[in-house]
């Protein structure tokens, strides 16, 4: 497998681009496998615990072996760093062309450190790489930078490909994310405020060279018989039409969606249905990257025809929602409008900002004043001038999205790193508790989805490495109640499936972790999987693909096993950190106070979550107390060197 | 013979061209309801109700629940008036 890593020292201006080694390959498969391993590297001659905002924090971009080959399974790159609002390990996927387009100028990885005296961006074509003057994109929003980027870069070698920070980055704000090519958000984590503090405003690329691949009748073989499974069922067809926006429907049926900072769990209103968006606003399909054999996206552009809220934003266009984009609007902050929920995926991918923690900081706001804990005098203490929070308000919304993004007035700086730093600041400064009302789980982070009726979903939010989250560890499994995956990976029995008892949902989260962090790691799109073409089975199906196209063959059981080797490091990177067993947790909301509606009424974590807890410990071989790792568990995945550390900051079991 | 009652949700609802339907079963089989549903609707129906590996139901990327939101399969019994409700089974984003 040959690969280049570029390193970029912003401090100094230098650029170094190193081959990475085969045996890197061997031991983290690539994508997010190799961007922890930089990552940990790092931090081995930097403090772990220094400010994530400060330069001696990492920025990684990855993509993994098969992403652009032509595979067809869609792309993922990842960003890895530590995170500047959780403050523990970080890192995003986004899809798109930006990152194979990353593999066609040379190189699959950047690693980025220190800080540039100045704002600056880096410019790859072609392997030749430049650190370039910023000053004229500074201020911009992602759209705007993108759109100058391509003007000023031309279409030669190839179109020019970016990565960009808004105001919100510029400004430092947590919870930013960083964009790729305007249109798509790594959101989680913050990594467009790592980018800010750099000084660092966007990675601009080109290129027009081949990709290796080891065996490449092996490879379309394999592409050929991917293509043929996807093309046999017709849900993908369905899923082509509405992307993940067909989960509105199930999601209403069983009571999954988070009204109102998780009132409720159902959306109110008749508009917000997959088929409304579908009839009324998607005007084409689109492919995100060329290697994708789903081809999901589509564009809407707005006439005011629509609805007569939707006369407001004629002529917007944008990409169509996606699910969590629904959920934060009609869901978190009642907008009952499709155009109003469109508009709110626009600008917060334009402002470059993590839609599930501002949803959840700015409806934790409007659950205070709805429940007159807060008066109209705070509230103008707040925004500095009087401000309404209503729900379902889009105008209200606007100011409080203004307002954390500019770093505006209190409120923004309150909760720049999102609902739970800014309840328990703002807590403090009121001298009352409101933590109550603060939707968050592992780290602070926030989802807008209802989690109390399922288990596997719960325990995810608690120990998701990068902070609460469904995508590390997602429980379809136990969602979709799929009897016949849990007989296939626990010996035939059906309990992971079973939403009624806790038994099996510990092992399901540690074994769908295992196997997305080698789907992340291999460089493809989650949904492809999701939609079960090979059985549910990236060690198995995925794996004889990674072998094609990389050279390194692997049986299933030592594929699982690398995806096990991945999860333990971002787990010991946290542990480094300082996280423990008490870091597993969630808000007060979902661990006591009972689902009043949906198919599902009368559900606490609390009813079952020590008892996952703990058997995703024992699944993991980790100490149950501590929650730390222990010396076997990582010597039987090859870990030593990380034991060594581990034992050295007396963060081993 | 028995009575059950179908909704349809997302693309099965745009296959059907229809949010609702009831069908009048001589056995009380989920595999009678698929083959009365796919009978009806066609083979773009079929190709999304029935897997064809298995001649069972397509578990990828679907959903098919009873009124107490438990998943069915082709070897389920169905009672007299229940409604099933098919849905995409997606998540993410």
């Amino acid at each position: 497998m040959e690969s280049r890593l570029l390193r970029v020292n912003l401090t100094t201006g230098e650029l170094k681009s190193e081959a990475i080694p085969h045996q890197l390959f061997e031991r983290w498969i690539g994508g997010s496998g190799i961007n922890n391993w930089l990552m940990w590297e790092h931090f081995l001659t930097h403090d772990i615990n220094c400010d994530p905002r400060g330069p001696d924090n990492i920025f990684v971009f990855g993509v993994g072996p098969l992403a652009g080959t032509g595979a067809g399974s869609g792309i993922k790159g990842r960003i890895t760093f530590k995170s500047p609002c959780y403050g523990i390990f970080g890192d995003s996927a986004g899809g798109g062309k930006f990152p194979y387009m990353v593999r066609f100028s040379g190189y699959e990885y950047i690693a980025i450190t220190g800080r540039a005296p100045k704002p600056v961006y880096l410019h790859i074509c072609n392997e030749e790489a430049m650190l370039l003057d910023a000053s004229h994109l500074w201020g911009k929003d992602t759209a705007e930078t993108h759109a100058l980027l391509q003007k000023e870069h031309g279409t030669w070698p190839s179109k020019t490909h970016t990565l960009t920070i808004s105001q919100a980055g510029e400004n430092q704000v947590g919870i930013a994310g960083v964009v790729s090519d305007a249109l798509r958000i790594h959101a989680r984590c913050g990594g467009g405020a790592v980018m800010g503090s750099k000084n660092l405003k966007a990675i601009a690329v080109q290129g027009n060279g081949g990709l290796p691949v080891a065996r490449p009748k092996d490879m379309l073989s394999w592409s050929d018989d991917f293509r043929k499974k996807l093309d046999s069922n017709e849900a993908v067809y369905g899923f082509k039409r509405r992307g993940t926006l067909g989960a509105v429907e199930m999601y209403q049926h069983i009571g999954s969606h988070f009204w109102r900072n998780n009132q409720g769990n159902m959306f109110r209103g008749d508009e917000i249905r997959s088929d409304n968006w579908v009839k009324k606003y998607q005007k084409y399909s689109e492919v995100c990257s060329s290697d994708c054999f789903i081809a999901c996206d589509s564009k809407y552009k707005i006439d005011g025809t629509e609805s007569e809220t939707a006369k407001k934003y004629i002529g917007e266009t944008f990409r169509r929602p996606e699910y969590l984009t629904t959920g934060s609007a009609a869901g978190a902050l009642d907008l009952r409008d499709w155009s109003e929920v469109a508009h709110w995926g626009k600008i917060t991918n334009d402002y470059g900002i993590d839609n599930q923690d501002l949803s959840c900081s700015i409806s934790f706001l409007m659950e205070l004043k709805q429940r007159d804990l807060i008066s109209d005098r705070d509230v103008a203490e707040l925004f500095g001038h009087e401000q309404e929070l209503r729900w379902g308000n889009m105008e209200d919304v606007e100011a409080c999205v203004e307002s954390v993004v500019f770093q505006k007035n209190t409120f923004g700086q309150l909760f720049r790193d999102g609902p739970y730093f800014g309840a328990l600041k703002y807590s403090e400064i009121k001298g009352q508790n409101f933590m109550k009302y603060a939707m968050y789980g592992k780290g602070g982070a926030s989802f807008t989805e209802e989690m109390r009726p399922f288990p596997t979903w719960m325990n995810n939010m608690a120990v998701a490495s990068r902070g609460a989250d469904h995508l590390k560890g997602i429980g379809l499994i136990e969602k979709f109640q799929r009897k016949d995956l849990s007989k296939k990976y626990f010996n035939g029995r059906t309990e992971a499936a079973d939403l009624s008892t806790p038994l099996l949902k510990g092992a399901c989260t540690a074994l769908v972790e295992n196997q997305v962090a080698l789907l992340n790691s291999y460089g493809v799109c989650l949904f492809h999987w999701m939609l079960d073409p090979g059985g549910y089975t990236p060690q198995d199906y995925y794996g004889k693909a990674f072998a094609a196209i990389t050279g390194i063959d692997r049986t299933p059981e030592e594929l699982m096993r690398d995806g096990e080797r991945i999860c333990n490091l971002e787990k010991a990177i946290n542990s480094r950190i300082g996280l423990r067993r008490e870091h597993d947790t969630v808000c007060e909301r979902w661990m006591w106070e009972p689902t009043e509606e949906g198919m599902y009424p009368g559900k606490v974590a609390a009813d079952m979550f020590n008892t996952v807890l703990d058997e995703y410990y024992e699944w993991r071989g980790w100490e149950k107390d501590s929650g730390l790792q222990t010396r076997a568990k990582l010597t039987e995945l090859g870990l030593d060197d990380v034991a060594e550390v581990l034992a050295q900051d007396r963060a081993l079991a | 013979m028995i009575t059950v009652h179908t909704q349809f949700h997302s693309h099965f609802r745009e296959v059907a061209a229809t949010a609702r339907d009831s069908f009048e079963l001589d056995e009380p089989l989920v595999s009678e309801l698929a083959q009365r549903i796919t009978d009806k609707y066609g083979a773009k129906m079929k190709a999304l109700l029935i897997d064809p590996d298995t001649n069972e139901l397509n578990e990828r990327g679907t959903m098919f629940v009873d009124t107490k939101g438990r998943r069915i399969s082709i070897e389920d019994t169905l009672n007299d008036g229940e409604t099933i409700t098919f849905l995409v089974g997606i998540a993410g984003g």
